[in-house]
């Protein structure tokens, strides 16, 4: 059967650095599945993205050794554009991703490229800027909105031309908590729609109860991939690589820690206080 | 609330950008020696637009910035910034020099400092941020994160100024550098005499660090109190796009389990329930 | 208020009424006037009328202000190599001899007039400027069918110069709050600044280029080949419509030019004789 995504001893190496960015990669991603992948810093999870999407190698210099295809084809069989198309990517710094001067021309510019129709551009700005709140700051440039709101944009531009696969680099890390969480119920939706959703992210609070699987990129290689629930019940290995659970989670840890509970680690604030409840 | 004279006064602060947009109303804040506050609030709501008027970058459209004895309106940029030093949103957008050592070096020069001090100066920011003397030499942009996020606050540090603001610090930064970073400016505060304000989306980090909350919405200030004040208004905090902290919900959760509805860390959670549980075992 | 290619415009503005192609038309026709108008008050008067357009549009006037240093240091530049760099010319009429150096008032003339030509155009084009944004180009240009792909290209040099200024902002305000301060200090100081703000702005753009064509082509943009051939809806375009105004008003700067151009080569009007200004300048300077 073909994956949607097929990576196999894959490696990069980013011209002039010492090392590889990423170490023998092997992953297998399957059509409208949810994937979470998180790792420290300089781990190399920008970099993995852009190898899923095509950025690497088209528009970087290095090595690249191993296979990684979409669909089947390998990334540079594709003509240029031709992927991106399919796969949509949301950058992690929101002013590197702008092309426009105002919001609007930056939201449908993206829609454009796909050949949409007027109605269907239409409709879907609409729902866009409804959904990122966006619609009284449609004339402004990008660059003269605060932090979050940049976000929004690079996050909505993206969204309107709802790829069949779509990944997020860090798509929250400047919203607020309650704009986090209405960009995960869109996220959830996507899934519903059998859209492949491949979101890096920090803070973890939101990502967990959607993910179906999880990546720990550590080092350039993949320390640990497992379906959610099992993820993190390795999480003394994530603690090692400095990945910080969400509250709820590491209050259990730390009284296991203190033989006080014996169990799964709960995934949420909800099965978290149904613990406590059937503990009390 | 205090009765010492306030650092910073502010006084029905309002900012119109060039374009027309009112991004401040009426702001009154005052801030004291000692502190450490978190500026929170939806997206949009002034926060930044607040800090740049604090360190006379914007002037008011109306209103008074009082910074000590200066009026942000009359004094020079030059004042102002030896006194209130600001970190921008995006660290990438303060870094222009070729090398880590002339963009620390940057700010002293520019306040006319002789070239001995300058050199004290950068030494000491760099040490405080824990920068490495190899890395002076290198190019800001090519390196990671977590050190351009220092370099950035460095280079403020080496003014000097009374009172810093850090513009979401944490953000992009994994739970280690966020930490580090966070006890970093803690340490500025208790150790150095150092005025701290944050602005940050990270509850979390709010809750473990902060102990004055200054809340805004849409140009105003909603809630101005100690942090476990602020978070237990539910829904002041909804209102402006806000929750707690995650172990907050969980112990509002369980609220008539006995955990009280202010904890603001996992510690205090855990020996909460250290306590439940040891009164339950021996009545 | 709006931000145009330079500066703001009010949300409410009469020039919100006319469509972009007009406005590019009058940029590109009315700056060809000076062209073959001799006389330096009719030129005056050509700039005169476009200030006030100018104002009629609810421009923010503040925006000129960068414009006037500019526009006297040309005028010196011109008068200086019209006059001292001019040379010898035993032909012309010698007004005086400053430190060995012949003032011909042939040269200073045409060093007037020159001066009094290019004014006009420098307003069209800051009014241009000051009341467009870079989609009404855009607009323009795709409203006569010209290829999407020319269009584009020159959409993306508005689009990188627009973006070398918000980095000029951006590099303008970190320095500001270290303490960079150039009020009060002398001209010198501030020209040897603003070189110092150069270099990091060439590195800014190398990474601006960079992260530009990432974006562009995370996009699904292609230049060429075949994601290049979809055929795109242009949006924008359906925000406008080329009203029976609009076409007046092309008709009327038809028009005007067409007059002009009689007047000028049928009647020999706008020429140097015919001017006040320059007989009166003879009068008191010979
Ligand atoms: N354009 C580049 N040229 C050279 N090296 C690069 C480039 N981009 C990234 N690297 C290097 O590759 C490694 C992986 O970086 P990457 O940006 O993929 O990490 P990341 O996991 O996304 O980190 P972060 O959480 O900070 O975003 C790092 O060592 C980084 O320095
Ligand atoms: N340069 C600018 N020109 C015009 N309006 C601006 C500019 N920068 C910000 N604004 C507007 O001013 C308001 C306040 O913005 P500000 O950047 O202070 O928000 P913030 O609280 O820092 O938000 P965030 O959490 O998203 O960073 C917003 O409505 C924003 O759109
Ligand atoms: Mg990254
Ligand atoms: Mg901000």
């Amino acid at each position: 059967m073909v994956h949607l995504i097929e990576i196999e001893n894959y490696s990069w190496q980013y011209l002039n650095t010492p090392q590889e960015a990423l170490k023998n990669i092997n992953l297998k991603i399957e059509q409208g599945s949810f994937v979470g992948i998180i790792g420290p810093n300089g781990a190399g999870k920008t970099t993995l993205a852009y190898s899923m999407d095509g950025l690497i190698p088209g528009q970087y210099r290095g090595l690249k050794h191993g296979v990684v295809k979409i669909r089947g084809i390998e990334v540079e069989e594709y003509p240029r554009g031709r992927l991106q198309q399919m796969v949509g990517m949301v950058f992690s710094d929101p002013e590197a991703q702008f092309t426009a001067m105002t919001v609007e021309d930056e939201l449908v510019f993206g829609m454009e490229n796909l050949g949409m129709s007027l109605p269907e551009i239409r409709e879907r700005l609409e729902w866009v800027t409804e959904l990122t709140e966006l619609k009284h700051l449609l004339l402004k440039p990008p660059y003269e909105i605060s932090g979050g709101q940049k976000q929004r944009v690079a996050l909505a531009a993206v969204l309107a031309m709802t790829p069949e696969v779509l990944i997020l680099d860090e798509p929250t890390s400047m919203l607020d908590p309650v704009s986090r969480k209405r960009v995960f119920e869109v996220l959830q939706k996507l899934k519903q729609s059998q859209n492949t959703v491949i979101v890096i992210e920090h803070s973890l609070e939101n990502l967990i109860p959607l993910a179906d699987r999880m990546i720990l990129l550590a080092d350039g290689e993949i320390a640990l991939d497992a379906e959610t629930g099992e993820f993190f019940q390795r999480l003394d290995l994530l603690l090692e690589k400095g990945i910080s659970p969400p509250g709820a989670m590491r209050f259990f840890y730390e009284l296991t820690q203190k033989n006080l509970y014996h169990g799964r680690l709960p995934l949420t604030v909800d099965e978290a206080a149904a613990l406590l409840r059937g503990a009390a | 609330m205090n009765t010492q004279t306030p650092f910073i006064r502010v006084s029905n602060l309002n900012y119109q950008y060039p374009d027309g947009t009112h991004a401040l109303w009426d702001i009154n804040l005052e801030i004291y020696e000692g502190e450490f506050i978190a500026f929170i609030g939806q997206n949009g709501s002034g926060k930044t637009t607040l800090s740049k008027c604090l360190n006379g970058l914007f002037k008011p459209t109306s209103g008074d910035v009082i910074v000590e004895d200066l009026n942000s309106k009359t004094s020079s940029i030059v004042q102002m910034v030896r006194r209130v030093g600001y970190v921008f949103q995006n660290p990438d957008h303060q870094l222009f020099n070729n090398n880590c050592w002339d963009e620390i070096a940057y700010g002293p020069r520019n306040i006319q400092l002789p070239e001995e001090q300058v050199k004290e100066r950068v030494e000491e920011a760099a040490q405080v941020v824990g920068l490495p003397e190899r890395y002076f030499s290198e190019h800001p942009f090519f390196l990671s994160k977590g050190l351009r996020q220092r370099v950035a606050i460095a280079s403020i540090l080496a003014l000097r100024p009374k009172l810093i603001i850090v513009d979401e610090p944490t953000t992009g930064q994994d739970a280690r550098q966020s930490f580090e970073i966070m006890d970093f400016l803690k340490d500025l505060n208790e150790n150095h005499g150092h005025i701290i304000v944050i602005i940050t989306h990270d509850m979390p980090i709010v809750a473990a660090y902060a102990r004055r909350v200054v809340a805004m919405g849409q140009g105003r200030i909603l809630a101005d109190g100690p942090t476990a004040e602020v978070f237990k208004q539910t829904e002041l905090l909804a209102q402006t796009f806000l929750e707690p902290p995650q172990i907050t919900q969980l112990a509002q959760r369980v609220q008539d389990l006995g955990y009280d509805p202010g904890t603001l860390t996992v510690e205090s959670m855990v020996a909460q329930h250290i306590a439940l549980h040891a009164s339950q075992d021996n009545p | 208020m709006n931000k145009t290619l330079l500066g703001y415009v009010p949300k409410e503005s009469p020039i919100y009424f006319i469509h972009p192609f007009v406005k590019l038309y009058f940029l590109l026709v009315v700056s060809l006037f000076p062209m073959f108008i001799t006389q330096p008050e009719v030129n005056l008067f050509i700039m005169a009328v476009i200030l006030l357009l100018m104002i009629w549009s609810r421009v923010d006037l503040r925006i000129l202000r960068i414009y006037v240093p500019v526009a006297i240091a040309m005028g010196w530049i011109i008068l200086l190599s019209y006059t001292v760099l001019g040379g010898t010319h035993p032909e012309f009429e010698l007004l005086a001899k400053v430190l060995g150096i012949k003032i011909y008032w042939e040269r200073l003339r045409d060093g007037v007039v020159v001066y009094c030509r290019i004014l006009p155009m420098i307003a069209t084009m800051v009014f241009f400027l000051t009341t467009s944004r870079e989609r009404d180009v855009i607009v323009a240009m795709r409203s006569v069918r010209i290829p999407f792909v020319v269009t584009y290209v020159f959409a993306m040099a508005l689009r990188s110069s627009g973006m070398v200024l918000e980095d000029f902002q951006i590099v303008r305000q970190a320095e500001q709050a270290r303490g960079f301060d150039t009020t009060g200090k002398s001209l010198g100081y501030k020209i040897r600044k603003y070189v110092m703000y150069m270099i990091p702005l060439f590195a800014l753009s190398l990474r601006r280029t960079e992260e530009f064509t990432n974006a562009l082509v995370a996009r699904g943009y292609a230049f060429t080949g075949e994601a290049a051939k979809v055929k795109r809806a242009d949006y924008i375009l359906t925000h406008y419509s080329f009203k029976l105004h609009d076409g007046i008003l092309v008709a009327l700067i038809s028009i005007l030019f067409i007059i002009i151009l009689t007047l000028r080569y049928g009647y020999n009007a706008f020429s140097l004789d015919s001017s006040l200004l320059i007989n009166w300048l003879y009068q008191i300077l010979r």
